[in-house]
Formats: C-alpha cells, structure tokens, sequence
C-alpha cells in the first residue's frame, strides 16, 4: 500500500506530501507503520528519494495517553489504536491535526487546550460528593468516571465544526470537565455554569461529531445534558 | 519569595507543585509533554491505604508487607512514614475529585493485591493513574490561574546548575527553538520517571528514557539499587509492544496456568497454595520463567458482568489489539520489564547528596526495596512530592547563586559544533542495540557471565557514542540524550554484577541464595569518570 504523509521540517515551514511504500501485514496499527517506516535502513519514498525521518509523538502507545491524535484518510484518530485493516483503499493519507500549530510533521501544539481550561478557572472549588443514592449514583459515578477519562487529545476539537482555534468557543472537552466539575460541587459552583454557557453552549450546533471520533467513547451529550439542566 | 523548579509533570510532579503552591511557593512545572501525556496514566490497579474501619488491616501490616515484598532492604522509617500517610492521601484525593469506584455503602472499595494480607487496594476501575492525573491536573490548574504554578511546556532537562556539591537550577531545552535556557531556582525536583529506554519498549511510556538520572549521575548525584527492575508477570505481546494486564485481574479472582498432557497446571495455586497468583511480582515472574511454558491467565469465569464491572480496560485492550474475548478465552502473558525500584538516590526528605536538589515518583530510589508491591507506586508518587515539599519549605531561599555564564555558553557552543556536523551512525540504532543487550542479559535470571557482555557491549556503545556527529534524522533530544543513557546502562550493569545474591526481582543463578551480607542498599557514584559501588549500611539515604 502506499502511505501518503503531509510533512513540515518546522514551524513554519512549507507543507508537502510525501509518499512511501508499504507492503507488510496489515493487522498492525498507524502507530507500527510510522516506526517501521522510520526503522528502514534508508527511509527513501516512492520515487527513491532519500527522506528525513518522520516526526509523530508517542508515549503509551496503547490509547491512553493521546499523544498520536492525527488525521488518518480524513478521519480524526489516535494512531496507536488505528489499525491497516480497518482502512479503506490501496493508499493512506496521514496529517497532522489541523487546527493547531505545526511544530514538525505530524507533531502539533496544543498547548491551546490547557490554556482554554485554566481561562475558565475549570477546576473544584469546593468539593462535594453527589447526595445520589442507589441507581442514580451509580449512573453518575459511571458518567464520572468515563469523563475523566478524557485524553485533552483533541479530536473532539479537530472534527467540530464549531472549534476555530478555542478563541471563544472550547469544545466538547470543555462540556465534559465543566460536568466532571459541577457534578462534584454541590451547588456551589454557579461559576462552572457560566463558563459552560460562554464557552460552550453559546457556540455548540450540537453536530456530535466529537462522539464518533472520542478515542474514550465520552458520553458528551450526557455532559451536555447535565449542564443545560441546570 | 521562594521559586522551586520542579522537572517533570506526571503525578508525582504534579503532587510537589501542588504542595508546594498550598505552601505559597512559586513553582516553575517543566515537562515536555502536558500531564496528560504522563507514564502515570497508565498506572492501572489501584493505590493501596489501610481502611480504618477494617478491624482485620492495620498500618502495621501494611508496613510489614511492603517491607517484606521488598526483601528487607527499604528503609523501615521511610516505609513507615509513606503506610501512615496512605489514609489522609486517599481522603485528600477524594476531595480533589478523583472518581474512586465505591461499594454498595457508597464508601471507596478495596481490592486485593499482590504480596499484601488484606484488601487494601483503592482504585478507580482499571484507571487508576489516569483518574488521579485528571483530579491532580485541575487541583494544579487552580493555582496555575493564582500565577502560583507557571508551566514551562515543551521543556526538556539538559542538565543541572551544580556548584561546590549544591544546586541552583537547570539547563532546559526547547525542540522548537532549539536553545538551552538556564532556569534559576532555590531548589530542583526531579520527577522524570523510570528508565524505560534501557529496555527499549516497556509496558510503560516511551517519554520515560532515563536520561535525566544518567546526566545527573556523571554531574555527581548518586544512584542507588539500579539492579532491582520489575518484571511485571502479566503482559500481552502485541506487534508494537508488550501491554499491561493489570493486576487488578488476578486481584479480582484471575488465574495463572500453562497446559501439559491437555491438562492445565495451576502452577502458581500448586506451589502456594489458594492466595498463589497474588504472591509478590517478583515470585510470579520467576514461577513463570521456571516453568518454561507459554503462561496463560483466565479471568472467564468471572462473567462477562464481574469482568465489565470490574475490569473492562483489560477486556477492551485484549480485544482491541489481539482479538482475544477474555470473557470466553484465557490470555496468553509473560513477564516484562514494567518499573525500577532504583533510580537518584535520596534521603527521608527526598533530597540528593547534592544539596537542594529533589528527587520524587519512580525516577527516586525508595520505600520499594529489591521489590515493589503493586498498588505502592502511585502511593509512593504522590507522598515523595509532598515530602520534597516539606522539606523545601523549611529551608532558606538560595543564596546568590554563582556565576553558571561559562557553563551555559560552553553547551550552547558545543550544541552549535554539533548541529552542523552529520552523522553517519544514526542514534536511534546504538538505542535499539542498547535495548537488545539489556534485554538479552539483564532478564529475570542474570549471571556473571552475561552481565560481563552487556558491559562489554555498552562501554562499545559509549566508545561510538562519544564519536558519533550530529543525526539530524531524529530530534535533538535524542542525539544529546544518548551518553547519559548509556551511562545508567552501565552504572545498572555494574550495580547487578556487584550484588553477588539473589534478593527480590535481581536474580543471579550463580548465586541463587538472598546473603545477609548484601542486606543493604547498592549505592553507585561517578567521580572523574570512575564508577564506584558501596552498600548503604548506616542508612545514609534509606533507615
């Protein structure tokens, strides 16, 4: 198969597609193809032209940590839990996300989400567990619990159409920490609310597109939910 | 004002800067990658503190399985102190928002674990790290907004400002600039995590390198109990690498079997009997490599409820990368390297023989022994952060500190010298050969014979790396990183070659007996480019 790579040496520089060759099993994932790619002797592409190694972040390399969040044949995804099989077609195209800043191939800067959070002041003032009892406790602890689960990947932000660079509007991962928040503050945190309506509820056209591409299957419009009910 | 600098952003470091910000200290947070990013994430089984209300556990025996599991050579004041304080961190958690799964009394529940007498194992499903992370990150996040914690993103260690045996700060690089930037501060914390890199691909993250230890340690900082790596007995070989099966599910009813004649031998059950799966790692690990049969683990018989209730983070990783429905099919598993009991070596308040400078999480040697119990990491993360932060607070703020100009010019300068060079020997190869040497010789079982050519294979490695030029093909990090990483190879090798016993997870089948001469901490230091080993008897670091 050939593998379509969009490549930038550094910030700033002019993008390009590069193309290699691959012919080995397919039962590996995005994440096993990059580095056997950059493993070769000589990384050369399809026309023989020599090649500098690819630059892509990892770290788990199991889905639990976000660093490879990518755009693989158009879809918004985690490398590392991508796999050959499951694409469509005899090439792949692999970008770097493209709402944030490239810093070099497909490694971005999305030092913009944590930003947006420590804007909204997302975070418990003061903690208090929910008074809920029986199934209605245990709903909320699984909604929780998912929840916090989220990567601050940023593939909810990629695919929403609403998302321009996090200047006003901050996305589905921002529903859900403000719900993660309210949701263990009693009532004493009107403060989340706001900040809910400003930067989310304000901007959301509810496309959900954020829920397919969750690499943590969040149940955003729960959060959402939540929050509106309020 | 006091300003600390603590390296590293995973729970460990999160919990310094966060005790040191309730403290009114100003913290500079220095990673590389956003918390989110961190090994500590993929801590998956729990995090173990007595329950008061259990009239059978006690802090007592909460001491004495850790220092049991450790094979008697942890600090019994250190371990004391890290058991006490299990109780009031879990509370403190809790407050923090981290989601803790509950019993039908909606109290925090506890699970069993390996080597210990009671369910004392708290945890949240099978992402425990990933839960505490995401509490830790908001509760830091607030005193980010306060201008008390600044993040320095995108930062990674170079080196130390040392002078006259004490510390005023570091050298940062930045990949995107490409510059070396001094950052001053009254104190460093280390909290850089475990030296993966030596193994090539662990369970654990591929950002962990051990570089910062191998720098620190040809700066003058002492190493200690580098031979103690932990085999994790339950891993998943996957084509890009060998995946944690948490404990959690032996802790839930799993069990250990390999099959002969048709027949599945419950080996572990067989040797010790109904609590046989849940013996220390270490144990586990050896049964495993003695039996010399591919290892299976069944959980099926859970049900698929207990196993969705319980642990879905192991069903989905099992059948997401292998296919493999752990509800109907046992999992085949064998041992891996998953975390090292050694690493910077450090006194009660987490302070290395430099003064002023910090050492927290894994990237420490402490409370763990020759063997970490399961659930005591997490723990010990977070209590070494808040330790270093006492410790920092009670001290005077830096004198001046002296003038480090020439030192940061001659590394800049040397940088510039060797991004224009080319090298013909990629770097990334000598790491994979690295892995490979370290893998082959440094298993479960080592011996004289072997731990001699891995020490013969990395002095090569060092003799290429001192000549090798610049490869521009990987990041800069990569190309400086490499000495200081072979170096910790080496200083690892020495260290296993030296203890002439076996104790907890060093196993030398030359000398298969623990010997009560060795009963006491490795302590490794480089002086002038020598490696000299010592046994920490008097408890310099460790009492």
């Amino acid at each position: 198969m050939n593998v379509k790579i969009k490549r930038q040496r550094y910030p700033g520089a002019e993008p390009y597609w590069q193309t290699f060759v691959y012919n080995g099993p397919k039962d590996i994932t995005v994440a096993s193809l990059l580095d056997e790619i950059n493993y070769r002797d000589d990384i050369v592409d399809i026309e023989g032209n020599p090649a500098p190694r690819i630059g892509w972040e990892c770290a788990c390399l199991q889905g639990m940590c976000g660093a490879c969040a990518m755009v693989i044949s158009g879809t918004p995804a985690l490398a590392c839990e991508t796999f050959l099989r499951d694409l469509k077609g005899e090439t792949i195209t692999i970008e770097p996300l493209t709402k944030f800043p490239v810093i070099a191939d497909l490694v971005v800067d999305r030092s913009r989400i944590e930003e947006s959070l420590k804007e909204a002041d997302a975070y418990i003032r003061d903690y208090k567990p929910s008074e809920k009892i029986g199934k209605a406790a245990q709903k909320e602890y699984e909604l929780q619990y998912q929840t916090a689960k989220c990567l601050k990947c940023g593939l909810c932000l990629e695919v929403c159409p609403n998302y321009r660079g996090g200047e006003r509007f901050f996305g589905a991962l921002f529903a859900n920490d403000c719900y993660l928040i309210d949701s263990q503050s009693g009532d004493a945190a009107p403060e989340i609310k706001n900040v809910f309506d400003e930067h989310f509820a304000a901007g959301c056209s509810k496309s959900l597109s954020c829920m397919d591409v969750c690499p943590m299957k969040i149940d955003t419009i729960a959060s959402i939910a939540r929050m509106s009910r309020k | 004002m006091k300003t600390v600098l603590v390296i590293g952003s995973g729970i460990s470091g999160l919990s310094c800067a966060i005790s040191l910000a309730e403290k009114g200290i100003h913290v500079k947070l220095a990673s590389p990658f956003p918390s989110e990013r961190s090994q500590s994430v993929m801590a998956a089984g729990g995090i173990n503190a007595v329950d008061a209300d259990n009239p059978e556990d006690s802090v007592a025996l909460h001491i004495q399985d850790t220092l049991r599991g450790g094979r008697n050579i942890a600090g019994k004041e250190a371990v004391a102190g890290l058991c006490e304080a299990a109780p009031s961190i879990i509370a403190q958690l809790e407050r923090r928002g981290t989601v803790f799964t509950r019993n039908a009394e909606g109290r925090i529940d506890r699970r069993a674990f390996g080597g210990q007498s009671c369910k004392r194992t708290c945890y949240c499903g099978a992402s425990t790290g990933k839960q505490i992370v995401t509490a830790l990150v908001m509760a830091c996040r607030q005193y980010e907004a306060a201008g008390l914690v600044e993040r320095l993103a995108r930062a990674d260690f170079h080196s130390a400002l040392i002078a006259d045996g004490r510390c005023y700060g570091a050298l940062l690089f930045d990949e995107t600039t490409m510059s070396l930037t001094p950052v001053y501060a009254d104190a460093v914390v280390m909290a850089t995590g475990g030296q993966n890199a030596l193994f090539g691909k662990t369970t654990g993250s591929t950002a962990c390198d051990g570089y910062a230890a191998g720098r620190l340690f040809l700066q003058g900082v002492e190493l200690k109990n580098l031979e103690f790596i932990q085999y994790h007995p339950t891993t998943l070989e996957t084509p890009q690498k060998k995946m944690l099966i948490s404990e959690a599910a032996r802790g839930e009813g799993g069990r250990l079997f390999y099959e002969k004649g048709g027949k599945r031998v419950y080996f572990m059950e067989d040797k010790y009997g109904e609590g046989g799966n849940l013996m220390p790692r270490d144990v586990v690990s050896r049964c495993m490599e003695q039996a010399g049969e591919q290892v299976y683990l069944d959980v099926s018989f859970l049900g698929a409820e207990t196993i969705g209730r319980r642990i879905p983070e192991v069903r989905d990783l099992c059948m997401k990368y292998r296919e493999i429905d752990i509800t109907k099919e046992p999992i085949p598993v064998s041992p891996s390297v998953h975390f090292f009991m050694g690493g910077l070596a450090v006194d009660l308040s987490h302070e290395t023989n430099i003064r002023d400078l910090y050492a927290v999480g894994e990237c420490a040697s402490m409370y763990h022994g020759a063997n970490r119990l399961g659930g005591n990491s997490l723990l010990a993360a977070i209590y070494s952060g808040q330790k270093a932060a006492e410790s920092i607070s009670g001290r005077d703020s830096n004198t001046t500190a002296p003038d480090f100009t020439a030192y940061v010019k001659d590394q800049t300068d040397a940088f510039a010298v060797s991004f224009d060079s080319k090298s013909q020997f990629p770097v990334m190869y000598i790491r994979d050969m690295l892995a490979e040497t370290m893998r082959q010789h440094l298993g479960i079982v080592r011996d004289k014979s072997r731990l001699g050519t891995a020490l013969h294979d990395i002095e090569y490695y060092l003799s290429i790396a001192e000549r090798i030029r610049y490869d521009s093909s990987v990041l800069a990090y990569f190309n400086y990183s490499l000495t200081g990483i072979l170096s910790l190879a080496k200083a690892t090798v020495l260290s296993a070659a030296a203890r002439k016993e076996s104790r907890g997870a060093h196993v030398r089948s030359d000398f298969p007996e623990e010997s009560e001469a060795y009963q006491a901490a490795s302590v490794i230091a480089c002086k002038d480019g020598a490696y000299t080993i010592r046994y920490d008897k008097e408890g310099r670091y460790e009492r």
